[in-house]
């Protein structure tokens, strides 16, 4: 079938420096700059090896950014994995103290975390006229309230035994573990997003859930690996959260939710789907966490923290919002 | 308008068949127990989810325009802590001034969190998440450490034992909750107001081609969950006596929970204050009646939360029915 | 009192970008009905909207009823008695048809809403317009005939004098239209004067008295219906001469490919059965709701047959997905494009090559080049108008958007059945000529077509073979020498269709 017309169409990409510092990923990198060097000038202790040392009580949300910038990317949400992390950590704590060897908790920790990510993917799937918001509303008071049943009336556990989430707090010089294996699922994640045909199926669900189906893609499959994932992660995330705390209880992992969406949020991650990169999601991660170390160093007020937080998210969705509006205004102004 | 479809309308609606749920479900308590239906008891149990049903009633109206609001216990908070120490420190005597000074701190705030919607256009659910942060952090601010307890609030929380609003007749509460309703009902049935409301919810392109200022009415839905959250921080300083940040928090689950168990659709333009109002009742009878069955309290939220799950299970599975069934009786 | 009841000078309307409308203008005499035509982005829609207020114009001046008028929202419009029903109906699904009806303009005592005396009007005007449903039913419930009839009566109840109707008939089955035809004439001999934009001829022979062409954002002419050729119409539109519309090349239809046989789904069509040849264009065709688009989108595993098995070239196949289809080469070319064709959002490139990422991945890693250049090929064999590949989706016209879905099945290098709904809905007249140029080709390629239609020339000028729905199962089946206009309406309307009838004649 030659082209009647026989015009052509370009296929060159567009690969200028410039536009990538422009994007919204590049702004970050130059934002976690600043706080950095922010950080430096206010704290006297601000050094890597004090914050790689201080990362560990922020680097357990990190975990479950990856799998949330999936869901995201999907245009779908989870608040559930907050209380999913709790119940990991109790399943954990709960076996390790019945004396189950350190693998066997380990074990119980994640697949924990995996029962209730699969139990969110379950529903989202099966039952796809309801929102996930409302799916993992109901979920999420599900699973905390089974740790609480499981907690019993105290309310909180510790753990008898903390030899083996001792050794998976170790360090590597000033590193500790956990830094590594949040870097290598960072790197794993960020190229199925970027590279691989699962991570092009995401945006695709993301943009457009009805063509993705029509086009082939295993929709329903695609969502409820994610959720899945997601629930492992929890997992993991629980096992070092209790490496670091020895225990838990039944306020363990609140808020972890928010704090995975507002990281994937501030990284230019659309709530809406489709939009965003993971990258960016991980630039963020370590924007917030070095500015915690920071402020957490001169002693601000960890509330004072929370409305720096809140309002860095908000900027983050309302300026690109503000800007667009006036370059389209200029647009129109500079035609007519 | 017509009589025939009555019990079609029962069988067919949400609220009637929460009704009916609501029935079951105290008779099933009260064979167990049977003081829960006494007077005193179902005035309790209003009392103390007077919060939640009154921030129901906001939380209907932004789920009806397709938004969420996750920082209204925040703003509760924000709100009872500051009034709470005014009261400690005897910046203010009075009780009126408390609930005025609540309330329209409440309505400041929601009237920030619609404008970045409704102007800003950032999502509700982001918009919403980070003032969760912030006004929970102004609340911890204004506390400085401190909480304003019973003696602090001195003649304050009298008003919640007192009945003086309905001349002696029933708690003030209680009072304040029926004058919501009863506002709120009449707002969103019988006011052009209120019909915007749905008309946004329904469909905003159109709402905007027909004249209705779609930006100007979001800000006011926001701003009404405000203005609630704000009275309901006062309410609550007033209820339990005491203004402490964290008071409140996570609860705003409770009273999304309410709308959805109420048959509120997350995706706009329906719902209505009765189903509201059936969905907090089912929530606080649910919470009042496990102890009395004879289950432990730690298992209070496990089965809250299966219930919620059920019921929006359930209405997706009887909508699958009904929509079986008409296909089946569709001539070929 | 002038001439006009309506008229608009110099219009200029300037999107970011774009110049939608460039110093257009436009005269509407009272009491009549005039039609506006035009390629799909030649800038009516934009052009209603700026008379209805909901956009405003850079440039240009308007007069009502010979005053200069300066709209600032569609309220002003309201209020001086201009009414519009869009395209898609502006409704509210959830509320009532009162309520549809009466939005922002409620029956108040008091600033409190007057229910009962609201859904007696709207029962009024209901029935004036003889409509089969009540007002207190749901918008949402309602078919798109009847939300049209509701848009009209919200029309009415304004008291407007002008009516602005956007391609009232485009999603009407034959019989609906005719109602509606009705509905205009009565409209205009009350003395309102109507606007209506349509893509189909036929509408505007029936109904109007002038005709007004815009093109490429311009004012092209306004002629009298009497006057004008079809020819010189399209002429008009489109800028050039079409000569052959449906260039149906002679294909001898080869093997057998497709093959469905007793396909049963509840509730939606009942012991169909079909085949299409390798060569053979099939046209599948009958009103709105027949099951057509149903039934292949059972095929193709978007949904499931309860009942009924599907051959390909003899073998029996199972499908349970849309993958499926497509591993067996079965493509579907969905009716709605921009919900279900395209992410339109995303650049061309990207979504010819949606279904088919996978193949071209090594060990499960993305090739973009190979993704680009395979694209770009089969883009430009379909002549889409764009740039570049990374061009958005929705940059394009609808016709351009149809042309990135054809590409879409093209770049499936297994493609043996294509299966195409509503191919050039929403298209305009030069790109449904350059689609049933390349269906014509890809017929004589040896693929296997069907196309679902509702437009009789098209079926009739394009397929071997017709199938005729109705009310879910297949009532007729026709050679491309036996089919007419009157031979297919008959199938079409074969049960539900005859009940219909009497109730016109009564």
């Amino acid at each position: 079938m030659a082209g009647k017309s026989g015009r052509t169409i370009s296929a060159t990409p567009d690969k200028s420096l410039k536009k990538a510092l422009l994007s919204w990923e590049g702004m970050l990198l130059l934002l976690f700059i600043a706080i950095n060097i922010l950080c430096k000038c206010i704290s006297p202790v601000y050094n890597l090896t004090n914050v790689l040392r201080e990362m560990p009580k922020y680097l357990t949300e990190i975990f479950l950014l990856f799998p949330m910038a999936y869901i995201l990317l999907m245009g779908e949400i989870d608040i559930s994995v907050g209380s999913t992390v709790c119940l990991a950590a109790t399943m954990a704590c709960l076996s390790s103290n019945a004396g189950v060897p350190f693998i066997g908790v380990i074990l119980i920790g994640l697949l924990t975390g995996t029962v209730c990510g699969m139990i969110n993917g379950f529903l989202a799937t099966r039952f796809r006229e309801l929102p996930t918001m409302i799916i993992t509303l109901g979920t999420q008071i599900v699973f905390r309230g089974i740790a609480e049943i499981a907690l019993g009336d105290g309310g909180s556990i510790s753990l008898t035994n903390a030899d083996g989430f001792r050794a998976i707090a170790g360090k590597v010089g000033p590193v500790p573990y956990m830094f590594f294996i949040v870097i290598i699922c960072a790197v794993i994640f960020t190229v199925i997003a970027e590279k691989r045909v699962f991570g092009r199926n995401l945006y695709a669900i993301g943009s457009n859930s009805r063509t993705a189906f029509y086009s082939g893609i295993k929709v329903n499959q695609m969502l409820f690996i994610s959720y899945t994932v997601l629930g492992l992660l929890a997992g993991v995330s629980a096992l070092f959260l209790t490496s670091a705390t020895y225990g838990a209880n039944t306020t363990t992992g609140k808020g972890f939710e928010m704090d995975a969406i507002a990281m994937a949020v501030f990284g230019g991650i659309s709530t809406a789907g489709g939009k965003g990169k993971l990258i960016g999601g991980i630039i963020s991660a370590f924007t917030i966490t070095c500015l915690r170390v920071g402020l957490g160093q001169i002693n601000m007020n960890p509330q004072v923290i929370l409305i720096i937080l809140g309002a860095l998210l908000i900027c983050a969705v309302l300026l690109p919002n503000i800007s667009q509006s006036i370059s389209d205004k200029k647009k129109k102004a500079s035609r007519a | 308008m017509e009589k025939k479809s009555l019990w079609k309308k029962i069988t067919g609606s949400r609220e009637a068949s929460l009704v009916i749920v609501l029935i079951v479900l105290c008779i099933a308590v009260t064979i167990k127990s049977p003081n829960f239906m006494s007077a005193q008891n179902i005035l309790e149990i209003l009392k103390n989810n007077a919060v939640i049903m009154i921030m129901a009633l906001g939380m209907l109206c932004v789920l009806l325009i397709g938004g969420i609001d996750i920082s209204i216990t925040s703003t509760l908070a924000f709100a009872g802590m500051t009034i709470g120490m005014m009261y400690k420190y005897n910046k203010i005597e009075s009780t009126f001034l408390g609930f005025l000074i609540a309330t329209a701190m409440g309505a400041v705030c929601g009237l920030l969190i619609g404008v970045i919607i409704a102007y800003g256009k950032v999502m509700p659910i982001i918009a919403t998440m980070g003032f969760m942060y912030i006004y929970r952090g102004f609340a911890y601010l204004v506390a400085q450490d401190q909480w304003a307890g019973a003696d602090a609030l001195g003649s304050f929380k009298d008003f919640t034992l007192s009945n003086s609003l309905s001349f002696g007749l029933i708690n003030n509460t209680i009072t304040v909750t029926v004058i919501c309703y009863i506002i709120f009902f009449i707002v969103l049935k019988w006011t052009k107001f209120g019909r915007s409301i749905y008309a946004v919810g329904s469909n905003a392109e159109a709402a905007e081609i027909s004249g209705i200022n779609v930006a100007a009415i979001k800000t006011a839905v926001y701003t009404i969950m405000g203005t609630l959250a704000g009275l309901c921080g006062a309410l609550a300083t007033s209820v339990y006596a005491s203004a402490q940040p964290n008071m409140q928090t996570s609860k705003e689950m409770d009273v999304i929970a309410a709308c959805v168990i109420g048959g509120v659709s997350m995706n706009g333009g329906r719902g209505s204050v009765l189903g509201a109002l059936l969905g907090a009742l089912v929530l606080s009878v649910i919470s009042k009646a496990l102890p009395l069955v004879g289950i432990n309290a730690i298992a209070q939220n496990t089965i809250k939360g299966v219930i919620i799950v059920a019921v929006i299970v359930l209405n997706v599975l009887t909508q699958r029915m009904m929509d079986k069934a008409n296909l089946e009786n569709r001539e070929m | 009192m002038s001439e006009y009841v309506l008229e608009l000078k110099g219009i200029t309307k300037i999107f970011p970008g774009v110049k939608a409308l460039n110093n257009v203008q436009f005269q509407l005499k009272p009491g009549e009905v005039h039609a506006l035509m035009g390629e799909n982005g030649a800038g009516k829609s934009t052009f209603i909207k700026v008379i209805t207020g909901v956009h405003k114009a850079e440039e240009g001046e308007m007069y009502l009823f010979g005053k200069k008028v300066d709209f600032k929202g569609p309220r002003d419009a309201q209020q001086a008695g201009i009414a519009a029903v869009y395209q898609h109906p502006t409704s509210y699904p959830d509320l009532t048809v009162t309520e549809n009806i009466f939005m922002n303009h409620e029956i108040k005592k008091r600033g409190i809403i007057q229910w009962k005396q609201m859904h007696e009007e709207a029962q009024g005007y209901l029935d004036e317009l003889d409509a089969d449903f009540k007002s207190t039913a749901e918008m949402g419930a309602l078919s798109v005939a009847q939300q049209q009839m509701v848009e009209i009566a919200k029309a009415i109840s304004t008291h407007a004098k002008i009516i602005i109707l956007d391609e009232p008939t485009a999603a009407l089955t034959a019989n609906e239209s005719q109602k509606l035809y009705k509905i205009v004439d009565k409209l205009r001999d009350s003395g309102v004067s109507i606007i209506f934009i349509s893509h189909r001829f036929e509408d505007m022979y029936r109904l109007a008295t002038r005709v007004t062409v815009f093109r490429d954002s311009q004012y092209i002419g306004t002629y009298d219906v009497n006057g004008i050729t079809n020819a010189d119409l399209i002429k008009a539109m489109v800028g050039r001469e079409i000569n052959d519309l449906f260039p149906k090349p002679e294909v001898k239809p080869g093997a057998e490919m497709l093959r469905i046989e007793n396909f049963s789904r509840t509730g939606y069509y009942k012991n169909v059965n079909l085949h299409v040849r390798a060569g053979e264009i099939i046209g599948l065709t009958g009103l709105v709701g027949a099951g057509r688009t149903e039934v292949v989108e059972s095929v193709c595993g978007i949904t499931r047959q309860n009942e009924g098995k599907v051959f390909l070239e003899g073998k029996e196949v199972a499908i349970k997905n849309p993958t499926d289809a497509m591993k067996n080469g079965i493509i579907l070319l969905p009716e709605d494009r921009q919900k279900t064709g395209l992410i339109l959002s995303w650049g061309l490139g990207r979504n010819v090559t949606l279904p088919i990422v996978k193949k071209l991945s090594t060990n499960g890693f993305t090739n973009d080049k190979k993704e680009r250049e395979l694209s770009k090929k089969f883009l430009e064999d379909v002549d889409t108008k764009a740039v570049t590949i990374f061009d958005p989706a929705s940059s394009l016209s609808g016709g351009n958007q149809q042309k990135v879905v054809v590409a879409k099945a093209l770049a499936q290098d297994n493609m043996k059945v294509i299966i195409m709904d509503e191919p050039t809905k929403g298209v305009d007249v030069g790109a449904k000529a350059e689609i049933y140029a390349i269906m014509g080709e890809l017929a004589q390629k040896g693929f296997a077509i069907i196309m679902i239609s509702s437009e009789m020339p098209e079926i009739l000028g394009m397929s071997d073979r017709i199938y005729v729905m109705c009310n879910g199962r297949v009532t007729g089946e026709l050679s491309r020498e036996e089919a007419s206009q009157e031979t297919i309406l008959e199938f079409a309307m074969e049960k539900g269709g005859k009940k219909k009838k009497e109730e016109v004649v009564k």
